[in-house]
This record gives structure tokens, C-alpha cells and sequence, in this order.
């Protein structure tokens, strides 16, 4: 478990991408805050439906009390970066954490730039 | 010797009399060589000669004998002739078995026959619209963004096909069937190596040249997964081709269970959240409840201080 994080981790840090696309071709993620972000993405991934499953027996009226305060301590051994609201939705290339737009996955800064180059689609400067 | 010229010229003369003028040069040599072949058997049968016999000989050894008629029309044709009689004799005779092969071949059917092959064809019509078309691709000199020219499509052929049928008709016997051969063992194959793998990466780099147009890309994209298929499926990937009833009905896989109390009335309420999900396949489902399963067996003992 514990090699193979780490041999994901190595491959994460240097990821080069095999497709010839035309344009800016990124090898590393930004930063170190953008890599552990998607850490946590991907362990939350993987235990989804544990947390689901735990969480509905924690969340109940009709199980007796003490399973759930079994279930309670069950997932508190869980992984802490397995939780989502560890997961921050930061700029995809800038790795900005604030000012980020859901739709685009940019921040201001970077959507800015691109739609003034009208290399976004559908995005036009506001004008009435 | 003279007694018997003369009655073989004069019976070659009678057959020649009583046959019909032919005007193909063909047809004359063959009853030349009919004559003749009966002059040959009247002499065999007039002087035991040295020759005759061993003529005789030959005929019958080099597969189907000649009738008899046309060696004997054969050897009264060398006598005719002036020039070397037995050298001419053995001639005609070999040209006659030569005649005689063909004939059985052609009779067979073996051989191809040009007549045949000439009545099935037609004169090609050529309409004017498609001659216009043809002289306009011939001349065409436009070129492609990568300097190619424009390849003219070749639709002639298949609008031919469409008019006759390719298997209508007598078999001409021209090619030869090929014969099938039985499929060979396979060849013990061990696991591939770097270089087949390297040599199978550069084929591929190679074939996969970038798209020339935006139609090609957007199949590119398509196979890729990139772009969606139109008209656009909903459940592209979803499908895993369970009827509503296992989606719905999930009380079978209950029986795990006790049947009283409030683990009864929770996985109760965990079935009819699953029963109305749409986004879950029935396997998601059933790992779901088979999960709780194992948690409750595992928590029995404490179930069971309560």
C-alpha cells in the first residue's frame, strides 16, 4: 500500500504526456499544494463508498446508539485526506486557491487572460 | 514397289476426290494428314518393312493411336511430296497427334477457348456525362493543401458491376483456383519483446498520421472517447442490460438478515433508497448490501450485549 502510494506519487510529480498536442505541453504539476490536492482527490475517490456506507449507519434513528458510535470511530481511523471537504477547488494552472470559477476550472486572472485572447468560447467582454 | 505408289496415290487421290473443298487451310492439312495416315497402313499392311512396324510402334506407344485412316492419308502425302518421304511422314504424324491432343483437350473442356472469351464481352457504351467526367479528371490539376493531387474516384468499375453480375456466365478457365492451403500449426510465440514492442510503437507513429481536415479530426476525437457520438446516447456506458425488476426488487438479497428488529427495518430502508437510484448498475447495488452484511456479522457480538 504504501509503495505503490509512493511510486503514484513519483509518477504524479513527473507526468509527461504521451499525445502530441499542439500548444503548452506542462510535464509538473504547479506546485506542491496542487499535488497534494490531487491526492486527496484520489483517495476520496477510493473510499467513497466506504464513507457512504458508515455514514448512513452514523446517520440514523433506528440502529441502537452504540453501533453508531462504533461507526463514529470507524471512520475517524479512515485516512484523513480520504475526506472531500479536504478537496479545494483550486485554479488548473495557476494552482490559485481563491477566485476560482467552477466552470471553467480557472481563476480571474488566468480566465481574464484567455478571454481577452477570445480563446475562450462563448466568452465575451460585458458591454450595456 | 511401283504397283504399290500407285495404289495408295490412287487411293489418296479417290479420298481426295470424294472430300469437300474446304476453303480454311487448316481443314486441308487435316485431311492431308488423313490420307496420309491411310497411305501409312496400306504400306504396313502391303510390305513388312523395317520402318512400318516401328512406325506402327510409335503410334500406338505415344498414348492414343491415330485412326488408322489418317496415317494412312499421312503416308500417302510423303509419297507425294518429293522431298526426304519418311522425314515428312514422321512430320505429319507428330503434327497429327499434336491435332489430336488439342482436339481431346477442346473436347474436355481444358483449353481456352477464345471464342468464349469474346462473346461474353460487350462494347463499352460510354456515356457523354461520364466522358466529360473522365477528360475533367484527367486534366485536373488542383492540389491539395499538401500539394497532393485530387485522386478522381473510380466509380466506373462498380457502375459496370452493378450492370452485369460477375458470376454470370460459362467458366472460362483462365486462372487456376487457388489452392487453400490448411492453416499451419501455430508457431510457438513467446511473449513479445522490447524491440517487437518498440517495432510496433514506430508502425503505429507512422500510421497514425495527423488529420488533414476538421472531419478527420472529429473521427479522430470520436474513437478517442474525446467527442461524443451522434445522435447522442444517454446512457453511454450505463447500460449494463439488467431489467428494471433487479434494479426494483431487491428483497431477495435480504436473506442474510434477521428478520425482526431494527437491522431488519434499516437495510429495509436502505433497499427502497437503492430501488429508486438510477445512476447505480445492479452489481453497485448488490456490493452495497453485501457490504452491510459482513459489518453487521462482524458487530454481532456487540449486537448481541444489547
Amino acid at each position: 500500500m504504501a509503495a505503490a502510494a509512493l511510486g503514484w506519487a513519483l509518477r504524479a510529480a513527473r507526468q509527461v504526456l504521451p499525445s502530441p498536442c499542439p500548444g503548452q505541453v506542462r510535464s509538473y504539476y504547479v506546485d506542491w499544494r496542487m499535488l497534494r490536492d490531487v491526492k486527496r482527490r484520489r483517495l476520496a475517490y477510493e473510499y467513497a463508498d466506504e464513507r457512504l456506507r458508515i455514514n448512513a449507519i452514523r446517520k440514523n434513528t433506528i440502529l441502537p446508539k452504540e453501533l453508531q458510535e462504533v461507526a463514529d470511530k470507524e471512520i475517524a481511523a479512515l485516512p484523513r485526506d480520504s475526506c472531500p471537504s479536504r478537496i479545494r477547488n483550486r485554479c488548473v494552472l495557476t494552482s490559485r486557491p481563491r477566485g476560482v470559477r467552477r466552470r471553467w476550472r480557472l481563476s480571474r486572472i488566468a480566465f481574464r487572460h484567455f478571454a481577452d485572447h477570445a480563446q475562450v468560447s462563448g466568452v465575451q467582454r460585458a458591454m450595456w | 514397289q511401283e504397283g504399290t505408289a500407285e495404289t495408295p496415290k490412287q487411293k489418296l487421290l479417290d479420298i481426295i476426290g470424294n472430300m469437300k473443298v474446304e476453303v480454311s487451310y487448316r481443314k486441308k492439312l487435316q485431311e492431308l494428314k488423313a490420307s496420309e495416315n491411310k497411305k501409312q497402313d496400306t504400306n504396313m499392311l502391303a510390305g513388312p518393312d523395317s520402318e512400318g512396324p516401328q512406325r506402327a510402334a510409335e503410334g500406338i506407344q505415344r498414348g492414343k493411336p491415330l485412326n488408322p485412316e489418317l496415317v494412312k492419308a499421312a503416308s500417302a502425302v510423303a509419297s507425294s511430296l518429293p522431298l526426304n518421304k519418311k522425314q515428312t511422314e514422321s512430320e505429319l504424324l507428330a503434327q497429327l497427334r499434336r491435332h489430336e491432343e488439342t482436339t481431346d483437350k477442346q473436347k474436355k473442356g481444358e483449353t481456352i477457348n477464345i471464342r468464349n472469351v469474346i462473346s461474353e464481352m460487350t462494347v463499352k457504351k460510354r456515356s457523354p456525362a461520364q466522358r466529360g467526367v473522365r477528360i475533367s479528371s484527367r486534366i485536373s490539376l488542383e492540389l491539395d493543401d499538401d500539394g497532393q493531387r485530387i485522386r478522381p474516384e473510380r466509380f466506373s468499375s462498380q457502375s459496370l458491376d452493378s450492370r452485369r453480375s460477375l458470376k454470370v456466365g460459362k467458366r472460362l478457365n483462365i486462372f487456376t483456383k487457388a489452392s487453400t492451403e490448411p492453416e499451419h500449426a501455430l508457431k510457438t510465440v513467446s511473449s513479445p519483446t522490447i524491440w517487437d514492442l518498440e517495432f510496433a510503437k514506430e508502425i503505429a507513429a507512422i500510421t497514425a498520421q495527423p488529420p488533414r481536415n476538421g472531419f478527420e479530426e472529429m473521427i479522430q476525437w470520436t474513437k478517442e472517447g474525446i467527442l461524443w457520438e451522434f445522435p447522442i446516447d444517454n446512457e453511454v456506458g450505463m447500460d449494463d442490460g439488467a431489467e428494471f425488476h433487479e434494479h426494483i426488487f431487491l428483497d431477495k438479497h435480504l436473506e442474510g438478515f434477521p428478520k425482526d428488529g431494527p437491522i431488519r427495518h434499516f437495510m429495509e430502508l436502505v433497499i427502497c433508497g437503492l430501488s429508486k437510484n438510477p445512476y447505480l448498475s445492479v452489481k453497485q447495488k448488490i456490493e452495497h448490501i453485501e457490504w452491510f452484511e459482513k459489518y453487521f456479522e462482524e458487530k454481532k457480538e456487540l449486537l448481541q450485549d444489547i
